[in-house]
């Protein structure tokens, strides 16, 4: 792998409209209109409003990329790269590793419109945790796209994309803040990496209804660790079969 | 002795009951142009993907420069162009190459690559913009870009225009009088015998036939007489001597002969108001199809 490749495969997503609108542009226009549904003039509400969108903009990048998989190999171009000294798993880390550097645009811009027009202050440390924390949370994620870029086929990854992200957005305390949820919903959000995703930010603007650093990073480290177990399992068994 | 740059030997891949390579052992020298030619489901492109490492036979070996393919592809000794696909729709003509260059340890530039696959015009098209044969051309270049010693092309002319194609060889003779290996896979008889030092003859996941163009067209030697019979009959035909194969239609026959002499002379004797005779040596296609033609007779 080399950097004009990851340049070049990263040149190509951005290409995309569908990707541009749905994790750069939908998150930031959500935010604004999130603040103005919800916060209500209150100060407190917009931060971890801010920290929802950054999120759901992270977690939509790295998914978005990674099913991008199943679409390369039904164009063939995946048996071409078998022919370079690119590895199989060169190139899902590349996948991922474009996932994650496209995830930046939302992590910065998210924070950055909430700094300037919403008026959100926090400190370094803060900043450091809704950004670079969540950027970081969304490795899993990458995974995940991974591994539906790896079962689903090119025309299948759209929609099992939107089953993933819909429920990750909706009960994991993205699109529906977690202070509006009833408690059972609550508890079944904890189960979803998008859950811990967000705590990780929230944590630094918020202490109603945060969980500990710890507690955050340990439940993201386990789904990477899981999923991650998959995606190497799935890949095994994929050049097994040639 | 040199190394050979492909040695396969005992090669058999079977899917499910089909054997679709059954037994293939060959070598091909530095400096080869091979054409490997076939009938669909003969074997070609199997053993073509189980040369570069894209499938793992069952048993016997390849060898590519004297090493496994894998580490002859992370060498970038072998370049190929396979068959279909293999481009990108989000990506420009320079990109793709671009990126492939990327990936190799020595390439050579992607403007050369481009040029002499004949598409430097091309480098900012995208891959949805382009016809069959500049796609094929696209492929062609990505072969290109690793300057690979052993160049490996499944199909590579399919879909271009005539003057395309032979634009295309045109290149490909400038890269091969560079001493490089090539062996390709086509259903172009005049491409083989045109372009090929040798063809190799594969039916039913074997080689039937192997040896220069003159040597295999002489495998199947004889020659094919056509004329015009009043009165013919398939049965009267199939009783001349020296025939191997005829075809009726009404009055008009066609005979492959493997003496067309003692052929004609039969039939003029039966048949004294025969005309319109006309009788050529049978050219590459000729044994292509009385090769290939062997399998529906042994089933």
């Amino acid at each position: 792998m080399s950097v004009k490749f990851l340049i070049l495969e990263i040149r190509r997503v951005l290409r995309s409209p569908r990707f541009l609108i749905f994790t750069v542009a939908f998150p930031v226009l959500l935010f604004l209109l999130y603040v103005g549904i919800f916060a209500n003039g209150q100060r407190s509400a917009v931060a971890p409003l801010m920290v929802s969108m950054t999120s759901f903009g992270a977690m939509a990048s790295a998914l978005f990329v990674g099913t991008r998989v199943a679409v390369e190999r039904k164009a063939g171009w995946q048996r071409q790269l078998r022919l370079t000294p690119l590895s199989g798993a060169g190139y899902l880390t590349a996948k991922a590793a474009t996932g994650l550097t496209l995830a930046l645009a939302p992590v910065v811009l998210v924070p950055l419109v909430g700094a300037l027009a919403e008026g959100v202050s926090l400190g370094a440390g803060g900043w450091l945790r809704v950004t670079l924390g969540v950027w970081l949370a969304a490795i899993p994620f990458a995974l995940i796209g991974l591994l539906i870029g790896q079962i689903g086929t090119a025309d299948s990854v759209q929609p099992m994309t939107q089953l993933v992200m819909l429920p990750m957005a909706l009960l994991g305390g993205i699109f529906i803040p977690i202070d509006a949820m009833p408690h059972w919903l609550l508890r079944v959000s904890h189960v979803l990496p998008s859950y811990w995703m967000s705590q990780i930010g929230r944590g630094a603007v918020t202490t109603d209804l945060s969980t500990s650093l710890g507690q955050d990073v340990l439940w993201v480290a386990v789904w990477t660790v899981a999923v991650g177990f998959a995606v190497v399992r799935r890949y095994r068994k994929d050049s097994a079969r040639v | 002795m040199t190394q050979a740059a492909v040695r396969l030997t005992g090669l058999r891949k079977h899917y499910g009951d089909v054997r679709a390579v059954d037994g293939v052992d060959l070598t091909i020298a530095p400096g080869e142009v091979v054409a490997l030619l076939g009938p669909n489901g003969a074997g070609k492109s199997t053993t073509v993907d189980m040369m570069l490492g894209l499938t793992r036979p069952d048993s016997g070996e390849v060898a590519i420069f004297g090493a496994a393919p894998a580490e002859a592809v992370s060498r970038g000794a072998i370049g190929a162009m396979l068959q279909g696909g293999a481009l990108l729709d989000d990506a420009t003509v320079g990109e793709m190459v671009g990126m492939i260059a990327s990936l190799h340890r020595k390439p050579m530039p992607v403007t050369e690559a481009l040029r002499r696959a004949g598409i430097e015009d091309l480098a900012n098209r995208r891959g949805t913009k382009l016809s069959g044969g500049q796609k094929q051309r696209v492929r062609f270049a990505v072969a290109l870009v690793s300057d690979p010693d052993l160049l490996v092309l499944d199909e590579p002319t399919a879909a271009m225009d005539v003057s395309s194609r032979r634009e295309f060889w045109r290149s490909m003779h400038a890269y091969t009088n560079t001493g490089r290996t090539v062996l390709f896979a086509t259903h172009y008889l005049e491409e083989a015998e045109e372009f090929a030092d040798r063809v190799v003859l594969m039916r039913a996941g074997r080689i039937v036939a192997d040896g220069s163009v003159a040597e295999v067209r002489a495998l199947a030697s004889g020659r094919t007489l056509r004329a015009e019979v009043p009165g013919v009959t398939a049965a009267a035909v199939a009783e001349l001597p020296a025939v191997t194969e005829y075809d009726v239609r009404g009055d008009r026959i066609a005979v492959s002969s493997r003496d067309s002499d003692a052929t004609l002379r039969a039939l003029l004797s039966r048949f004294p108001d025969a005309h319109d005779i006309e009788i050529t040596a049978i050219g590459l296609e000729g044994a292509f199809l009385t090769l290939t033609a062997d399998e529906e007779n042994d089933r």
